[in-house]
């Protein structure tokens, strides 16, 4: 992929402003370096609304095919012209062309003045299990608007990992994005079959969920440590952005990256663990680490111990890192009012002291406290009990006008098409649903955990819960249930791979077939469309890791997402 | 031994044999060479024929207008037409390597036709050949070489791109005795070259320039070039045959004819020998030896191959080749190779008792055994020959299976091939693939010489020609079913055979009706998986079958091929429904775009409104680019809660405009979008919240307006009515702000909260103090403790926590300023061991989460590394 793009460059010649679409550069930075632009003579910049002052007479646009991206080209381009800029413009659609961009170019009459190309980027790897197919809005745009173009996206990006790991033979869906993710593959692989003699496909079985079925987890404060750094922080692109003297680096006010992925092997270790339990484990850490050093200092030990604690000296930048980080963290967490939210989503999430939590919700619009989070409450509230009564819903509403402006008019608009917020129109089944999935469970154990629920510290997001079902005995015992959440489901087996195992596989029966050739784990593919968090990614593994798990699993997502940045895609 | 009769056809030419069997008997009656202009395409390629116009010729019982006919190389007619063509006589006639007729007349006009007899295309030479007749011209595969009265050479580099170029001058003063070409593949400058026989030398002609060669070695009559450019053959006036190289650098060989008069025909005969033709003798002559000579009584045409030359005459068509050496290993008289015992001991095999055939057939390597175990009385003559030859067993397989290769004769392929599977089965390392691919290879080679399809390609011009052409040349001959066949029985793409065969089918099917026609057309397109509908379907949009059209892109299963047929043959509706069922959006899309702009706006909206998802693209669309399309759209639609939301929303871009200074008059036109905007909402039932909603926001503007004026303040427009409050209370302007409270109906709750903010925003502890003793507040004392503990005025906060009624909340917040003790005292008043436990818990946590980690720090900033 990184060669494709250097070749756009290569093949044209001389010194080139390189635009970039903002929302691409982060997620392009994943796989070229900005050192190696440079080397090609492209001098780099992000597309906005005003105009790039460059002396480059070569233009070359890269972006997503977004409407009011073309708007922002169109305005560039006349710009030039009317100061007499003779310029050479050629724009890359990521990952395709598209009509309805084109016909904007048309009608601004600088179609013709482009040089039009494709660069199919259609997902990128974030790290060794998760795939994201960047569409940030998906879920928004599917649900408010309803153009579903990027489940087109999503089913083209599924049926390209096909033609190398093969067909997929089982696929289960739910949520009527999924089933028609579901149903435009299988029309792809009628039109596009995937010839491969590769004999056992290496992804044993898809499942694909709309995070609209399940909005109650997003809207809850992750507890894990990456997720909680993306809570307090923002992990943008597989890294967090913050202040050097957080890091313990002595430079005013300047910006610091820190990576974040399983390289880092402290990290791959800590990651999906419950943030009560990393400050544990890192105390322990460094504890030992103390006493090897007293040890070292003070008795004579032999040459194979010293370079054993030569070795472990090793890993301490990653220690001091994470000391950092955590320390930094639980300024947020040991806040009462951090404490008080907590309560009350669970208090939300358990759906039985209405009175308590519509208090909650209209004391946090009075104090006019931060829109967003009050959304992620009223949400919560709202999807629990099925929506509100009219008189409620229409008090808080004018509350929300009233302390936030009118202009949030289309925001609640927004929210009322999602089905995210809006009038009760039927007894809510949430308490059915969160009974017989079990998903508040007493007693966690975070540091030891046998269940989902530790990365919520009790909850057990329901996602994950279907997830978990659908790997044991796919969908048919839970057909129930599934009637009570939101959209269709579809459960579909592909003939041709007479030996493939059927959906009854008792749990934990590794039987031959599920083996690849060379004995690793054949695969599940797990794909949230409108986002996952990184909870639920580390529930996942969780479940991965289980003694008696027949499966590896990757994880697909539109986006990474946490209920902040989701959302903000409603608000206008 | 073995093959008497065989070898006794053959010729020795020195060291070599030659053989020339009879290929086919000719089918075509009263057709003789002499009367006609013929051109033979190689490959076993089709046959021309024409009157010839440069000859008296006497008309039997048939019309005076000629007709050109075109035969297989058996003889059978393909086609004809009559010749119309005006441009006088015709000079020149040959077959391109792509099985086009290229026809040359006088006034330099070139006509192409395909082997229907169809004229595909034509082109002009020029302006100086229309003037000057064009005398004589030389082909060659892809080109050809024309010289016309005023002794001018025009050369047509590539007949598939055609276009004339003429060749230098060279000053001639009379036409050249003969000329040959050097095509461009051999040429060093990759550009056609011209020889030309003149004076007692030969002149060597390319675009730009003249070369003089050979000076001395002529004067030449007659000149071919051999098949690879490398050698030219020629023919002096004194009667000499001269073979040298092509850059004349030196004689191959030379042979003196009895005869000075130059032969009709000169042709290589593969690269070995040459042939001359005269009137009823063909002489072939090689580098050494005595030349090998043929008697005809009747007229030939020599027709020159890679390996060899057929001779076709009124009668038969020959192939004269040399024999191969395989073949000659096996026939040869008095041969004992391995080869040739091989096939002996076939021979004797099949004359002894049937009971060791049918052993032999049952299981080759057991009768092997079996044999061994016969008593050596026993042994059939065969084995003993076997014997003879087992080290060399597998080289006369290899033989057997080559030279029946080489055979034309079907029961002579089949003898050869038993005998090499005879031996295979005592050969235990032998590759069985071999066998198995000529037989392949000849089933091929068997169907398309017999003499209805009339190609007979010897198995090296099969080879070098390469099976994907043959098919294209069966198609092209519309022998569809065993173009089908073989694809299929060498595994090929079946594509290209189906297709072409549609096309032609729908061409030459005007009278049968669609249904009937999509029927057979189906019944064979669904042979091929993959196939392009909709390129079928186009095809018969082009014939004038938009019906038939429409309903064979109906099975394209690409919606990308599929749509965009649909819509060039007006088929939108179900472009439309295609492409939403594809989810692609963007061929839902293209159709949208397609229907906007061929339907009036109302039926386009009725369009899309029966279709949710092309509704939807276009409103996503026109939000970002159509703005005043889509309140069209909706108000066409009765959808008047929409253009109300769009109406709000430009009151906001308005607002955004930078030109829109605050407390402009732009206030005017905002607050009437949005007095549109309510009206509208109003006038559907289920939009009162938003109607009343707009009202608040237009009633607010004006008041924001008002405040803006009176304060000389642009800090109000745009805030929300909660921030309007408290902006007043800050700038101690509590009269407006109780105005507004009153105007919209604000609650006592969120009032408290927001007039105890402001206060402290502004640190008025006082005004505070007073305002908590106004009245009891309807939401106690808490905010008045919380806005105290956010300033951090603990005094303040003091002051009011004891006014807390719940215990539970005065102990938090005792917590919260750090008072420990009276924290827990109230909790333990609350009688909550829960909280009490919380609130230890707190506080051990805060102290020691920041105590924890220094001491972590502390611990691991040794040594420098950090």
């Amino acid at each position: 992929m990184a060669q494709k793009q250097i070749n756009i460059l290569k093949n044209i010649r001389g010194k080139k402003c390189l635009v970039i679409d903002p929302k691409l550069s982060g997620s392009l930075s994943l796989i070229v370096q900005s050192s190696q632009l440079k080397e090609h003579g492209a001098e780099l910049r992000h597309l906005t609304t005003e105009p790039v002052e460059t002396d480059c007479t070569k233009m070359v646009y890269l972006v997503r095919a977004q409407l009011n991206l073309m708007k922002f080209i169109c305005s560039q381009i006349h710009n030039d012209t009317l100061k007499g800029l003779q310029k050479e413009y050629f724009l890359y659609f990521v990952p395709r062309r598209a009509v309805a961009c084109e016909k904007i170019l048309e009608d601004e009459k600088v179609h013709e003045m482009l040089i039009i190309g494709e660069y199919p980027l259609y997902l990128i790897p974030l790290d060794e299990d998760v795939l994201s197919f960047e569409l940030d809005l998906a879920h928004k745009e599917c649900v408010v608007n309803g153009d579903t173009t990027s489940l087109w996206h999503i089913a083209k990006s599924i049926h390209k990992l096909e033609f190398s790991f093969g067909t997929i033979p089982n696929v289960r869906a739910k949520g009527k994005a999924s089933t028609r993710v579901a149903d435009i593959l299988n029309r792809m692989q009628a039109e596009e079959p995937v010839t491969s003699d590769m004999g056992i496909p290496e992804i044993n079985t898809l499942i694909l969920l709309d995070r609209e079925v399940d909005m109650v987890t997003p809207m809850c404060s992750q507890l894990t440590y990456e997720g909680l750094l993306d809570e307090f922080l923002g992990v943008n692109n597989g890294a967090v952005e913050l202040d050097s003297s957080i890091m313990g680096v002595q430079q005013e006010g300047k910006k610091l990256k820190v990576p974040l992925n399983s390289s880092d092997k402290l990290f791959k270790e800590i990651r999906d663990m419950n943030f009560e339990v990393v400050v544990q484990v890192l105390r322990q850490k460094a504890t030992s680490m103390k006493q090897d050093y007293t040890e070292i200092s003070t008795t004579t030990q032999s040459v194979s111990e010293l370079k054993d604690f030569v070795k472990k000296l090793n890993s301490l930048p990653e220690m001091t890192r994470h000391i950092n980080l955590a320390q930094h963290l639980s300024t947020f967490t040991s806040k009462p009012s951090f404490l008080g939210r907590l309560d009350m989503e669970q208090t939300l999430v358990e759906a039985q002291s209405y009175d308590v939590c519509f208090e909650y919700i209209e004391e946090m619009i009075h104090k006019q406290e931060p829109l967003i989070n009050v959304l992620r409450l009223l949400v919560l509230f709202s999807i629990t009990n099925s929506g509100l009564p009219k008189k409620n819903f229409d008090y808080l509403r004018r509350e929300l006008l009233h302390s936030y402006g009118f202009e949030h008019i289309a925001t609640l608009n927004n929210l009322e098409k999602a089905g995210l917020f809006r009038k009760q129109d039927s007894k809510s089944n949430w308490l059915t649903v969160k009974r017989a999935l079990q998903l508040v469970v007493e007693d966690t154990d975070t540091t030891n955990p046998n269940d989902i629920s530790y990365v919520f510290s009790g909850y057990a997001p329901l996602s994950i819960r279907l997830v978990q079902h659908a790997i044991r005995s796919g969908w048919r015992p839970i057909e129930e249930i599934l009637k009570l959440l939101p959209g269709p489901h579809s459960e579909t087996k592909k003939s041709g791979f007479a030996s493939s195992p059927s959906f009854d596989t008792i749990p934990g029966s590794l039987n031959n077939l599920e083996k690849v050739a060379d004995g690793r784990r054949s695969l599940v593919l797990v794909v949230f469309i409108g986002g996952v968090t990184f909870a639920e990614i580390s529930a996942l593994r969780f479940l991965s890791s289980q003694e008696g798990m027949a499966y590896d699993i990757i994880v697909g997502t539109t986006k990474i997402v946490n209920g902040h940045t989701l959302i903000e895609t409603f608000v206008e | 031994m073995a093959g008497v009769s065989v070898a006794a056809e053959w010729q020795l030419l020195y060291n070599r044999y030659y053989r020339k069997p009879e290929l086919y008997q000719m089918q075509w009656k009263h057709v003789d060479l002499t009367r006609n202009k013929v051109a033979c395409a190689p490959f076993g390629g089709p046959i021309a024929a024409i009157r010839d116009d440069a000859k008296i010729v006497q008309l039997f019982a048939e019309s005076a207008l000629r007709k050109l006919r075109i035969f297989t190389s058996s003889g059978r007619l393909i086609s004809e037409t009559v010749w119309k063509n005006p441009g006088g006589r015709l000079i020149g006639m040959s077959w391109s390597d792509d099985q086009i007729l290229i026809c040359i007349t006088q006034d330099g006009t070139v006509y192409f036709y395909n082997i229907h007899a169809e004229l595909i295309n034509n082109f002009s030479l020029g302006k100086e050949c229309f003037e000057s007749s064009v005398v004589e011209c030389v082909f060659w595969g892809n080109g050809v070489v024309c010289i016309n009265e005023l002794f001018g050479i025009f050369a047509v580099p590539d007949l598939k791109n055609p276009r004339a170029i003429k060749m230098s001058d060279c000053n001639l003063e009379d036409l050249p005795h003969c000329i040959a070409v050097i095509e461009p593949q051999y040429t060093m400058s990759g550009n056609v070259e011209v020889l030309l026989g003149v004076g007692d030398h030969v002149l060597l002609v390319e675009e730009d320039g003249v070369q003089q060669l050979g000076v001395g070695i002529g004067p030449l009559q007659k000149m071919v070039v051999s098949r690879t450019g490398k050698l030219l053959a020629s023919f002096t006036h004194d009667g000499r045959l001269l073979v040298m190289s092509t850059d004349f650098s030196n004689i191959i060989f030379e042979y003196t004819c009895e005869s000075a008069l130059p032969p009709d025909q000169l042709a290589w005969c593969g690269m070995d020998s040459v042939l001359l033709y005269w009137d009823d003798m063909l002489l072939m002559v090689g580098p050494y030896g005595d030349p090998v000579r043929y008697i005809y009584d009747e007229p030939i045409i020599l027709i020159p191959e890679c390996d060899g030359v057929r001779i076709l005459s009124n009668t038969s068509m020959e192939f004269l080749h040399r024999v191969p050496d395989s073949t000659v290993s096996i026939f040869q008289i008095g041969s004992t190779l391995p080869a040739a015992l091989l096939y002996d001991a076939l021979d004797h095999f099949d004359r002894r008792s049937a009971k060791v055939v049918y052993l032999y057939y049952l299981n080759a390597s057991r009768n092997y055994i079996l044999m061994k175990s016969f008593s050596s009385s026993y042994l059939p003559l065969g084995y003993e020959n076997l014997r003879l030859i087992r080290s060399s067993l597998s080289e006369a397989v290899e033989a057997c299976i080559d030279a029946a290769g080489y055979e034309f004769d079907i029961s002579q392929q089949r003898t050869l091939l038993r005998a090499a599977s005879y031996g295979q089965a005592f050969c235990s390392q032998f590759q069985r693939d071999f066998i198995q691919e000529m037989c392949k290879t000849l089933r091929v080679l068997n169907a398309v010489r017999h003499h209805e399809i009339g190609i007979p390609l010897s198995i090296q011009q099969y080879k070098l020609l390469t099976p994907s052409v043959l098919i294209n040349r069966l198609i092209n001959a519309h022998k569809y079913l065993l173009a089908l066949r073989i694809t299929e029985y060498l595994g090929m793409n079946q594509e290209v055979v189906i297709m072409h065969w549609a096309c032609t089918k729908i061409t030459a099917s005007l009278g049968i009706p669609d249904a009937s026609l999509l029927e057979i057309l189906l019944d064979k397109l669904k042979i091929c998986k993959g196939i392009s509908y909709a390129a079928v379907a186009s095809l018969a949009d082009k014939n004038g079958r938009r019906k038939l059209a429409a309903m064979l892109v109906e099975h394209e299963p690409h919606s990308s091929k599929q749509i965009p047929l649909l819509l060039s043959i007006g088929e939108e509706d179900t472009a439309l429904v295609k492409g939403i069922e594809s989810g692609d959006t963007d061929l839902v899309y293209l159709v949208l775009f397609h229907i906007w702009q061929k339907r009036p706006s109302l039926e386009f909206f009725g369009t899309i409104q029966a279709r949710p998802l092309a509704r939807d693209l276009f409103v996503t669309y026109a939000q970002c680019y159509k703005h005043e399309f889509l309140k069209d759209f909706f108000l066409s639609t009765g959808q008047l809660q929409d253009v109300a939301f769009l109406l709000w929303k430009e009151s906001w871009e308005l607002a955004k405009n930078p030109m829109a200074s605050k407390g402009s008059p732009l206030h005017g036109p905002r607050i009437k979008l949005i007095e549109k905007a309510q009206q509208l909402f109003s006038e559907t039932k289920e939009h009162i919240f938003e109607s009343k909603a707009a009202e608040e926001h237009a009633k607010l503007l004006r008041i924001q307006h008002d405040l803006e004026v009176t304060t000389k303040q642009a800090i109000f427009v745009d805030s929300s009515i909660s921030d309007t409050i408290r902006t007043c209370i800050v700038l101690g302007n509590h009269r407006t702000a109780m105005k507004v409270k009153t105007e919209f109906k604000v609650s006592e709750r969120r009032w408290y909260w927001l007039k105890v903010f402001a206060l402290a925003t502004i640190r008025d502890w006082d005004a505070l103090e007073k305002f908590s003793k106004e009245k009891r507040p309807p939401i106690g004392y808490r905010p008045f403790v919380e806005a105290c503990v956010d300033a951090d005025e603990k005094a303040e906060a003091l002051k009011y926590i004891t006014k807390l009624t719940d215990p539970r909340e005065r102990a938090e917040a005792y917590a919260r300023i750090g008072m420990a003790k009276e924290a827990a005292d109230a909790a333990s008043q609350a009688k909550d061991g829960e909280l009490l436990g919380r609130l230890k818990l707190t506080f051990a946590q805060n102290a020691a989460a920041s105590s924890i980690f220094d001491t972590l720090r502390d611990r691991l900033s040794f040594q420098g590394v950090s």
